[in-house]
């Protein structure tokens, strides 16, 4: 009975779902407040539906209950409880309903913390919201429906996707969907206003904690789906530009313009029509993005024409949503009100530029995902666009932005000094290059620019601290005054120089990883040995072992550095029993950032194996860089709690319930 | 019935939720602009506080200040010639979209795609009271038989279970195992044959052959292997052997042996002419025959396909169809041979040739002369 009461309650939040997308409406345009009031509570309770139906899902994972057709499809008694518990997003139906909790969450968010937003501007929002969840429960119930049921029930399941039983599957896509989603209350705003015909600098402060918080979600998503396909698929790579991955790049590319346009905005209610844009550009890529990876669409063009309904369907809500959005923009656009003036070198001027680089990365994201895809269906050719594409055009574009970062906070607004901002800088580029020299003299080889590759991300985290220095005026007042006035500081000027800070950290990773990683292919016996990063491998032998619901074999290594015995490594093969499905389980170990990766491939007649060792220096530094990137947009996120407490700091009754970002 | 009760509850509880702010009249909304000059007057504070504290010089401060005090006068402005909203009117049309909407579209949705009557079914409960539920009795011996692997009567109870509810692979391994625990016996060695045979679609592999032979050493006149042998012999072409093989098998039969017809029906295929390539009818037909029938079929077939493909070459599904089929047929050779010629048209360092040598991996075909 429970499983029904949850597919009936799913039901329910399609039903409260369209009347929240209708009532606050009809009350805006008729200037009715009782109708506008419906929003919040059909939000928040909408939110509580959601969960108890997801509860209910859950529920039947976690007791096995084979009579349910998506429990049987994806779990397996014996699987780890873990297991249960994220297998239940680790298939289409269970993932849209994720998709769907964290919707509804937003929204109840908005409803709960949005009491400082003007009541038409939160009725608005919530009616939006109240669409897009209403076009998900739709496409859920109809094309996805993880309450359906099977009579007889069979006895044992078919067990969750091998690859996606790890603790990755667990917080990779939750964090991802709070990305994703958190961009569509963005979106939700940008209608909103544009329905109105009202968007100002106040707005521009309302959207960006919004933004900050979706962006700090989706950078974490990111850098944990990076880590997750390294160790687990076994190939030794950070980064594949897979569709899948470009999916959830792009929503990053143009979120990041956004959070920054969205600071000119508010500070000088320039930029208006464009961060409008924007907001509805990220949301529609985030939509674009599980599009692709939900209708099929990536493993065959023609896979998904044969059973189309699944992708018809996120089509049509993909049409509906963008094109809509876009139509009344370009409706109403016209009608907006210009804003500030400022001068081409300015933060506004750089920002600016930091806008136009993230656009434009992201449009050539755009191609190299999109093209094979349209080539395909057009000729039936199958290319698939990798790395060299991405690396030659993405890469060219990275470096003057990255170049460009420090900069940004240095110059003032409305008209900047170029010239000072970059004596300023001197210093920062001066640790940069020693740096670089330094480690050039210690480590030495491997190609030039490197070391210029190392040198930018050495200039970028001291950009960010000297920022944070001048701020505080070091060297033109006392040390006490400069420590006071530096704790003084707002958060979001913490943040700024932490997300840069952190980009740097994730760019010295990059060309550390790639110009001097060594890889080592090898057949290996017991006693042979293999060197890698200055350790010595030796190959002890193969160990059979047994799982819950697997077999493995795992290979037994020993780490010696100058002939003493450091460490040891297990690399293992499994097989899952239910889906006869092999996986690799990489054997790894870390030294500071570095690491040692060593994967198992097939054995040979003659009794040894094929083994893979790599040697990584600096990996860490890339998934680092995008921690402190997150924790940058959280710092921002908090500023304003954290100021209330300041002595400084002036009373404020009403403002004081703001959530949001200050400055 | 409890069920109906819950629903009804909480239908009512959603829409009583929704219905509340309906029903509370005379509010008033407040007015946007207000919220706007909050917001104002914060930047406004938040710039004080930046000049005391030294962040920003007193002239940037003055512009900035000037700035946001004309949004601050605006924002004002506009808050004065907007009218408050007007008082609240009776909803009646929204409160009757509440009231009808959840139960309507809550009901008819559910109804559709929903099974109201069907309780959950936790595994534990189930495990604990199978019933006659043979899902769950096959459960629980494969529960007993991962941790008891050597129990050889457990394989051989679930063995021919498996065959009958299409759990194919699963039984072939539990013949397997049966055979392993419990040692070789004509009817377990028929069970496994007959297992792979199903897998393979009909045709008679090496393996299942294998196991027939052995079969007939121990039992050289059980007809069940005598027929699968010659069904092997008739599917490699060896039409006289089988044919042979059938007749003999008839003449050792008593006259009202059940398996008589099908031999014959055989024995008469064998003796007419030898088919041609096979026509789309013949494959629209092929549903319709009996797995025997369909492997002649598609020997058939794949005679067709190699025919086309020496005439038109560029047909990179087409090889990889006939390599696929080849080695499912057991006709090793021609699969290598297949491979050679396909390599020719699709060099091994095209994304096509790639595939073929994967195939080849996959199926364990060697390429000669190396395509790497």
């Amino acid at each position: 009975m429970i499983i029904e009461l949850g597919h009936y309650v799913l039901v329910l939040v399609l039903a409260t779902a369209i009347i929240q997308s209708l009532l606050p409406l009809a009350g805006t345009l008729r200037n009715d407040p009782a109708l506008m009031a419906v929003a919040p509570p059909a939000a928040v309770s909408g939110f509580l539906l959601t969960v108890f139906s997801f509860g209910v899902l859950t529920l039947a994972y976690v007791t096995s209950d084979f009579s349910v057709l998506n429990v049987w499809e994806n779990s397996h008694s014996m699987q780890p409880l873990i297991y249960k518990f994220s297998g239940v997003w680790g298939n289409h139906e269970g993932s849209m309903m994720l998709w769907l909790i964290i919707l509804t969450f937003f929204s109840a968010l908005v409803a709960s913390f949005g009491t400082n937003l003007p009541e038409r501007l939160r009725a608005n929002v919530l009616a939006v919201q109240g669409w897009i969840t209403a076009a998900f429960a739709l496409f859920i119930l109809l094309t996805s429906n993880p309450f359906l049921r099977l009579d007889p029930a069979p006895g044992e399941g078919k067990d969750l996707n091998p690859i996606l039983q790890d603790v990755g599957l667990a917080i990779h896509p939750p964090l991802l969907y709070l990305g994703y989603v958190g961009f569509s209350v963005c979106f939700s705003f940008a209608i909103a206003a544009l329905i109105d015909g009202r968007i100002d600098a106040a707005w521009a402060r309302w959207v960006r904690p919004w933004a900050l918080a979706a962006w700090s979600f989706l950078t974490a998503g990111i850098a944990m789906g990076s880590y997750w396909a390294y160790y687990e698929l076994g190939w030794g790579g950070w980064w594949f530009w897979d569709p899948v991955e470009n999916a959830s790049f792009m929503p990053w590319l143009a979120g990041t313009a956004l959070l920054h346009s969205a600071l000119v905005m508010e500070k000088r209610e320039a930029l208006k029509i464009w961060t409008v844009l924007l907001a509805i550009l990220t949301f529609s890529l985030s939509l674009l993005g599980t599009f692709l990876v939900r209708s099929g669409v990536l493993t065959s063009v023609h896979a998904f024409a044969t059973d189309p309904t699944r992708g018809v369907f996120i089509l049509a809500i993909l049409v509906i949503f963008i094109g809509g959005a876009l139509s009344l923009f370009a409706f109403r656009a016209p009608t907006l009100k210009a804003g500030g003036l400022f001068a081409p070198i300015s933060r506004e001027g750089a920002l600016v530029f930091n806008n136009l680089i993230l656009t434009t990365a992201a449009a050539t994201v755009l191609t190299g995902t999109l093209y094979p895809l349209v080539l395909e269906a057009l000729t039936g050719e199958k290319i698939s666009v990798g790395a060299p594409f991405f690396n030659l055009t993405f890469g060219l574009l990275m470096v003057p932005l990255l170049l460009a970062v420090p900069f940004g906070p240095l110059l003032a607004w409305k008209r900047g000094d170029l010239l000072a901002a970059g004596q300023r800088l001197f210093a920062a580029v001066g640790v940069g290059l020693v740096i670089a020299a330094i480690v050039q003299w210690a480590h030495g080889g491997g190609p030039v620019l490197a070391y210029f590759g190392l040198a930018l991300g050495f200039y970028m985290m001291a950009g960010a601290v000297t920022d944070l220095v001048l701020r505080a005026g070091v060297g033109k007042v006392t040390a006490s005054v400069a420590r006071k006035r530096l704790f003084g500081l707002p958060g979001s000027a913490f943040g700024t120089a932490l997300a840069h800070f952190g980009l740097g950290v994730t760019v010295i990773g990059i060309v550390a990883v790639t110009t001097f990683e060594t890889e080592h292919v090898v057949e290996m016996k017991p006693g042979t040995t293999v060197e890698a990063g200055g350790f010595v491998l030796t190959f002890d032998g193969m160990r059979q072992g047994r799982g819950p619901n697997y077999t493995e074999e795992s290979g037994h290594f020993t780490v010696a550095r100058g002939g003493v015995r450091v460490t040891d490594i297990w690399s293992s093969k499994r097989v899952y029993t239910a889906r006869r499905m092999p996986t690799t389980e990489a054997g790894i170990r870390t030294f500071g950032l570095s690491q040692l990766y060593v994967s198992l491939g097939d054995p040979m007649n003659d009794g040894g194996i094929v083994v893979r060792v790599w040697w990584k220096p600096m990996i860490l530094c890339i998934w680092l860089g995008g921690i402190i990137m997150m924790a940058g947009g959280a710092v921002s996120l908090f500023d304003r709690r954290l100021r209330i407490g300041a002595p400084q700091g002036a009373r404020r009754p009403k403002a004081a319930a703001i959530l949001e970002a200050a400055e | 019935m409890l069920f109906w009760i819950l629903v009804a509850v909480l239908t009512a509880a959603v829409a009583a939720v929704l219905l509340l702010p309906l029903l509370r009249a005379g509010r008033s909304a407040d007015v946007a602009e207000a919220r706007d000059a909050e917001v104002y007057r914060d930047q406004l504070d938040e710039l004080t506080r930046d000049e005391r504290a030294g962040l920003i010089g007193a002239a940037e401060a003055d512009l900035a200040r000037a700035e946001i005090a004309r949004r601050l006068i605006a924002a004002k402005a506009r808050a004065e010639r907007s009218a408050p909203a007007g008082p609240a009117r009776r909803n009646r049309m929204a409160q009757a979209a509440v009231i009808v909407l959840l139960p309507a579209a809550g009901l008819g949705l559910y109804l559709s795609t929903g099974s109201p009557d069907l309780p959950a079914k936790p595994l534990a409960a189930r495990l604990a009271n199978p019933g006659n539920d043979l899902n769950i009795l096959i459960a629980k011996a494969e529960r007993h038989l991962i941790d008891n692997p050597d129990d050889g009567a457990g394989w051989e109870l679930l063995a021919p279970i498996y065959l009958r509810n299409g759990r194919l692979e699963d039984s072939a391994n539990a013949f397997r195992q049966t055979i392993r625990v419990l040692g070789a016996s004509p009817q377990r060695l028929d069970g496994y044959a007959e297992a792979l045979i199903a897998l393979a679609d009909g045709v008679v592999t090496k393996d299942a052959r294998e196991a027939l032979q052995q079969s007939q050493a121990l039992d050289p006149n059980n007809p069940r292997t005598r027929f699968y042998l010659a069904l092997a012999l008739e599917q490699e072409g060896r039409r006289e052997e089988a044919k042979a093989a059938y007749e003999a098998l008839v003449k050792d039969s008593p006259a009202d042996a059940p398996w008589l017809s099908l031999v014959n029906r055989h024995i008469a295929g064998l003796s007419a002419d030898v088919p041609g390539n096979p026509t789309s009818q013949d494959v629209a037909a092929a549903g319709d025959l009996d797995a025997e029938g369909r492997a002649q079929m598609i020997a058939g077939m794949v005679e067709g396909l190699a025919g086309k493909l020496k005439e038109n070459p560029d047909n990179f599904e087409g090889w990889m169809r006939i390599i696929r089929s080849y080695v499912v047929l057991d006709q090793r050779t021609a699969a290598e041979q297949a491979l050679q010629t396909a390599l020719k048209q699709f060099p091994p360092q095209s994304e096509n040739g790639k595939q073929l040598l994967a195939l080849a991996d996959e199926l364990a075909i060697s390429v000669k002369d190396g395509g790497k």
